[in-house]
Order: structure tokens, then sequence, then C-alpha cells
């Protein structure tokens, strides 16, 4: 079924509901890879009509980096949100400050 | 112009519906924690996990769901129904929000073969604190399997599926639809290419029912 819209829409998510689902649910070593490999899918292989991951994704897949002490890709992607969506600056600017902080 | 409250048959214009998000023109989106008010105790991480979509489909910008969570439990903010009547220009402040999505999940009870669901949705300025966009519905989800076989063979085979899909039901899914099918009615943010040219559409009713396969 969502093989056939997923032309139209402005992103393709793959299995994006089920994924965010099971790991708010379980937080464990399994659902994480999951995630990220959906993550990863997200942005390599996005077919939505903007061509481009959606909003989130870049800072939410850095943040699950971050947890995992891989401090400079988890920066590099948080960055990379804040260049694809300068909206989000705010906040993600925050983020980066508290990683700062929390080195001192 | 005076709205009253009428029962006319005339649809409203989107721009006339939602007359505040033609006028805020939000673009970010920040996502409470969803209120549960269900005996459900997972309905509010299968809503959580499941409204980012709809509304970045739609062309907003969604403060990034996981992150933004974090930081709503680390201030103490988690808790929604605290600012369901409370300024919300903090969150303006904090997440470069333009706009609060509150979720309630009032009823989410389940039967045989059916799932209904009551859930309302109230989408706040963090500016004005104005309501720029709200429904509310009840989703009959009907979980029946049904499969082309026919006769009584086929019958027994529908029968076997259904007390399958109910007894795992994909919650997910009821969750998805429910918030996609709201979110069809939303004025188009700034990604979308409908954006500012969809206001002489007609608006769905503000409640709604509806019966979802």
């Amino acid at each position: 079924m969502a093989s056939c819209t997923v032309e139209n829409q402005l992103y393709s998510w793959y299995a994006y509901d089920e994924a965010s689902y099971n790991f708010l649910k379980n937080n464990d070593e399994k659902s994480r890879q999951e995630l990220i490999e959906n993550y990863q899918q997200i942005i390599e292989k996005q077919r939505g009509t903007r061509k481009v991951p959606p909003p989130g994704i870049y800072a939410d897949y850095g943040f699950l980096l971050l947890q995992a002490n891989k401090t400079v890709e988890g920066k590099a992607l948080l960055e990379k949100e804040i260049a694809l969506y300068p909206e989000s600056k705010v906040f993600i600017e925050r983020i980066l400050k508290m990683i700062e902080d929390e080195k001192k | 112009m005076l709205v009253t409250s009428c029962t006319t048959t005339e649809p409203l214009k989107k721009s006339e519906a939602y007359k505040n998000m033609y006028s805020e023109k939000p673009l970010t989106v920040l996502l409470m924690a969803p209120i549960n008010r269900s005996t459900n105790v997972d309905a509010k991480q299968y809503f959580h996990s499941t409204l980012a979509l709809p509304l970045a489909n739609n062309g907003f910008y969604v403060i990034p769901p996981f992150l933004s969570m974090e930081i709503l439990q680390k201030e103490s903010a988690y808790d929604s129904e605290m600012f369901l009547n409370a300024p919300l220009t903090k969150f303006g402040e904090v997440f470069g929000a333009d706009a609060a999505l509150f979720t309630i999940i009032h009823k989410w009870n389940k039967s045989y073969s059916h799932v209904i669901v009551e859930v309302e949705y109230i989408l706040k300025s963090t500016k004005t604190n104005e309501i720029l966009y709200s429904r509310h519905g009840v989703v009959d989800y009907n979980t029946a399997v049904t499969t082309k076989a026919g006769g009584i063979a086929g019958l027994i085979a529908d029968l076997a599926l259904t007390a399958l899909n109910t007894a795992t039901t994909k919650y997910v899914d009821v969750a998805r639809k429910c918030n996609g099918y709201t979110f069809t009615d939303i004025p188009a943010g700034k990604y979308s290419p409908s954006y500012n040219l969809d206001g002489e559409n007609n608006a769905g009713d503000k409640t709604f029912r509806v019966n979802l396969q």
C-alpha cells in the first residue's frame, strides 16, 4: 500500500513509524540499530518529490550517535540539519552548546 | 466578519475555517507529548511516533521528535496537560517553534474486530497562544481481514486472520491512520507545492467520525 503513494509525497520514510515506536517502547540495542538503519535508508534512498531527507532525520540520527559517544559524527549530522533546514538553528545550536558545556 | 455557530451545510473554505493558519503562517511545529486519557497505556507512544510524518508531508518543519522529547523531559515539560491553557512563549524561545501541537487521546477501545479511537488535536501558536488548527474525531478502525477466497473455507480463513490482526493489532497503524486523516485538512506548510494556494478549498468538519479500513 505504501509503495503506490510514495511517489507523490514530499518524502519517503520507509518503516519510520514502526522503527520509532519500537525504539520508544523498547529502547534496546536491537530497536536502536533498526532505527539507525531506517534513518540511513531515508537519507540515502530518498524518493520523495523534494529529494531531500524530511525534517528532523539528520538531527535525530545525530542525537542517537551522540548518545553512543560518537561525538564528531553526531555533531556533523546536527550541522547538516541546520544547513538543510535553517529554521532549526535556534534549537540545534542550543543542543550543540549543551554538548560543549558538558565537555567542560 | 461575524462567525456564528450555525448548522448550515455550506462548507467553509479553508481560509475561513483555519484563518489563523493563513495569517500566522507557522513553519516550525513542536510535538508536545501526547496526553493520554484512555486506558491503553501504550497509546501515548503510538501517537508520538506517528505525528511527525503527516505534518512533514504537508510541508511543515517538525522539530526533531526524539531530540525535542529529550529536552522536554529534561526541562520537566513532558506533562503537556500543564501547558494546554498556559502561555507558550517559552517553547518559541527554546525550540524556535512557531506552533505547538497538543494531542489528547480521549479513548482507545478495542473490540473483536474494531479499534475505536477518540482523539483531539490542537495546534497552538507560541506567539499569540491562539488556536491555529484543531480537530476532534472518532475513528472507527476495522481490523477485520477479508481474504478473496470466498465460500466456507474463505470465511473461516477470514475469521482466523481477523483474530490474529486484532491480537497483534497493528496499533501503530491505527494511530498513523488517525493522524494521517486529521492532517489531510491542514492548510499546507511552506515546503508543500500547495502552500498559500489552498485557501479556496473546502475545509473538513472540525469534529468528525470516520470509518477506516
